[in-house]
């Protein structure tokens, strides 16, 4: 199934009656179960495009399509609902509410959802086993380390099992070693649980690990690779 | 595949969503704990002033209404139309006759009724002049409506079939006609001399007072019998003899009014001082009987009014629907006794539009200056919701990202500004509630106040301001507070809205 389809995405930003454009015309797709790097230097338009897949702008003009839905006649409450439901976000600011506990982060969206709280504890309580912080649950984000805010919040993003997973630079704040870590803890997701990967990185190392890696030049998709068993 | 599906799922656990967001709000509120706790104390500040002075006009609203009820009008007046529509000129040509029938009426329909014969003269001491109001009064009738007798300074009320005046305690001080509180050495002599008899009442006056150089002061602890002893040589003395000036106006059948001159010799022996301002003034009661005939107002059972009470009613009593004007004619109509075509039954507060009028006043004009300060503490809290959403801009990026709706987001800061309210709204009621406590149970004296305000500010209430409970404005504050607090939390969160997710996830 096809899990994201753009096409034409152009994203102009006017700042200052001066007009940047940052997506200048990208079609591409995402099959169900892909682990897909956006790679690019800096300015390239990765987080751009991230971040209109991810519903959290609207391009200029363009088309995307979440599992077949135009996104683009949805109401703003259902594209609310549609992140909630279908979408997890790591960003490179791990982004966790600090009053919360590790726990109660990682349960919060299952409380958007509905899910009673004896029930989204136990989820919650998993998600932080399956990112390795079994025990951590009672920490607030200041008492952690970047890394393990980090696994956090991909358990955030990984505990309301959703259609699509995007992370924007999700190692750029981290070391190699706890980068290498997190990225190994993705792509074990990506395996055992068939979630479809999207994210963002202009490092080297962390290309490593896509098995799909779209190049991003100056706003277009200056080329693609990719490798590994059959995808 | 539309996701409107999964808004449906989601209402089903509104409840857990709730207390989420609510324990989320709290622990904010305890993250920020200095800014929150100053934002409450001004909510509670303007909660607990509101509940006080509400309390207090509340209080003195009550007690003037007492007042001007047990002390000045009684429940209702009947008096001739021609007479209420001129009644600030105290018009006694337009008095009616055959008040007796009337009254009587009036008592076997169960109410106690007062004529008066109510006119304007110059009292006339050895030491000055005063104009006066004089009200011609059945000493036993007035007793059974109004309570003002039970307050004398000195003295006893008149007896009917004599000129014995009961006069207002300010007119008395500047007659000279109280017991002097404060004498120089030389006046005290005169007032000895004039007022002693025997050498031993001339020790028993100079024992009154102890020299405090260079006058002479009343001892604060002279007991009421010797007062009223001391009273008594001064009435016998003849200090206390005054004369009546007035003028006689009466209509003549052609409809002209005729002038006449009268004189009267009397005597004042008491004092009144009640709780009512109005009865302490330029005021003196006298018996209604010594003013008929040649020697009085050439009157033939003429009244200006009759003042109607119900029979029984209790000084603290405010009038009850059974002493309105309409229930006294139906009363009236039912033991078979119809009025005169030319009279009427008034209310109370047909009487006291300066009463009135004062009390609006300063209702508005202290709910007004309240009313601003709880603009200056709403400030406060919006000012912290601004602040507390600016900074989690980014916070409110994630939240969306998260897929929580406008809608939710809204409510979740209106919770956390409504707990401020709340709290706020809850410490003010009880601040305000524990200022109320002595305010209600003994209140301000401010009889020293009142002195050089004439006791005459609308308001008939003399030396005591005291508050009176009013529940629901100690809950309605409460109440309003929170309210306003949630609200002002809505235009920040809105503007925060309206940036794209992205710009608040990159806001720092
Ligand atoms: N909110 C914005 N307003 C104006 N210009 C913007 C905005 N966001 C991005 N841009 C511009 O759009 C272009 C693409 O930016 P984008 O953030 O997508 O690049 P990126 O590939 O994510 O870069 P980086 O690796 O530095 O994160 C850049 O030229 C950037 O300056
Ligand atoms: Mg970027």
């Amino acid at each position: 199934m096809t899990v994201v389809e753009a096409r034409n995405l152009v994203k102009d930003y006017t700042t200052n009656g001066l007009t940047v454009p940052a997506l200048r015309g990208i079609s591409l797709s995402f099959e169900q179960g892909e682990f897909a790097a956006i790679a690019g230097p800096s300015g390239s338009g990765k987080s751009t495009f991230l971040h209109l897949v991810g519903c959290l702008d609207v391009p200029s003009s363009g088309e995307i399509r979440i599992e077949g839905t135009d996104v683009s006649t949805l109401s703003r409450k259902e594209l609310a609902f549609l992140r909630r439901q279908k979408i997890g976000f790591i960003f490179q600011a791990y982004n966790l509410i600090p009053v919360l506990t590790a726990l109660e982060n990682v349960s919060f969206p299952l409380t958007l959802l509905g899910v009673d709280r004896k029930e989204a504890k136990r989820m919650a309580e998993e998600a932080l086993a399956a990112v390795g912080l079994e025990g951590m649950g009672n920490r607030r984000p200041k008492e952690m380390s970047g890394g393990q805010q980090q696994r956090v919040a991909i358990a955030r993003a990984l505990v309301k099992r959703p259609s699509l997973m995007l992370a924007d630079e999700p190692t750029a704040n981290l070391d190699s070693k706890t980068g290498a870590e997190i990225l190994e803890l993705m792509l074990s997701l990506n395996r055992t649980l068939g979630t479809t990967f999207l994210f963002s990185t202009h490092d080297r190392m962390v290309m490593e690990y896509a098995r799909r890696l779209v190049h991003l030049r100056d706003g277009i998709v200056e080329g693609e690779e990719r490798k590994g068993e059959g995808q | 595949m539309r996701p409107a599906r999964l808004e449906r799922e989601a209402k089903s656990s509104r409840h857990a969503f709730l207390k989420e967001i609510v324990s989320i709000a709290f622990r904010n509120l305890s993250r920020h704990r200095v800014k929150t706790v100053i934002t409450t104390i001004g909510v509670a500040v303007s909660v607990a002033l509101y509940i006080f002075m509400d309390a207090w006009l509340l209080g003195m609203n009550l007690d003037s209404r007492r007042n001007i009820v047990s002390y000045e009008i009684g429940a209702a007046k009947i008096q001739s139309q021609a007479y209420f529509e001129k009644k600030e000129d105290l018009p006694m040509y337009e008095s009616f006759s055959n008040w007796k029938p009337i009254a009587r009426a009036l008592e076997s329909a169960g109410y106690a009724a007062a004529p008066r014969m109510t006119f304007t003269g110059t009292l006339y001491s050895r030491s000055g002049s005063a104009p006066i109001v004089f009200h011609g009064v059945d000493p036993e009738r007035e007793r059974r409506v109004l309570r003002y007798m039970n307050y004398l300074e000195a003295g006893r009320f008149p007896k009917e079939g004599t000129y014995e005046i009961a006069l207002g305690l300010l007119a008395a001080e500047k007659l000279k006609l109280d017991i002097p509180r404060k004498l120089t050495e030389e006046e005290l002599t005169r007032l000895v001399e004039e007022t002693a008899r025997t050498p031993e009442e001339e020790a028993f006056i100079r024992g009154l007072y102890a020299r405090q150089e260079p006058v002479f002061f009343l001892r604060q602890d002279v007991p009421r019998t010797e007062l009223d002893r001391f009273w008594d040589l001064l009435v016998a003395s003849g200090r206390n003899d005054a004369r009546i000036s007035t003028v006689i106006d009466i209509k003549e059948e052609s409809g002209k009014i005729r002038h006449v001159y009268q004189v009267m010799e009397a005597k004042v022996v008491g004092i009144v001082n009640s709780p009512n301002p109005k009865t302490n003034g330029n005021v003196a009661f006298m018996p209604l009987d010594v003013l008929s005939g040649e020697e009085g107002l050439l009157l033939e059972d003429q009244v200006t009014e009759i003042l109607v009470r119900a029979a029984g009613a209790k000084d603290s009593d405010l009038p009850g629907p059974k002493e309105s004007p309409e229930a006294i004619e139906e009363a009236l109509r039912r033991v078979g006794f119809s009025l005169p075509s030319s009279l009427r039954v008034y209310g109370w507060e047909e009487y006291v539009k300066d009463y009135i009028v004062a009390a609006r006043g300063d209702n508005v004009t202290t709910r007004v200056m309240i009313l601003l300060l709880f603009i200056l503490s709403f400030l406060g809290i919006a000012n912290t919701m601004l602040m507390a959403i600016l900074e989690r801009t980014k916070e409110i990026g994630m939240m969306r990202a998260l897929g929580m709706t406008d809608g939710e987001l809204v409510l979740s800061f209106m919770i956390e500004a409504g707990m401020i309210g709340l709290m706020g709204g809850i410490v003010g009621m009880i601040l305000g509630s524990l200022a109320n406590i002595p305010m209600v149970n003994h209140g301000i004296d401010y009889s020293a106040m009142a002195k050089q305000l004439s006791g005459d500010f609308g308001y008939r209430i003399t030396a005591l301001f005291r508050s009176a409970w009013n529940p629901g404005t100690i809950i309605g504050s409460g109440i309003v507070a929170t309210l306003i607090s949630a609200l002002l939390s809505v235009p920040p969160t809105l503007r925060a809205l309206k940036m794209p997710v992205t710009e608040s996830l990159r806001f720092e």
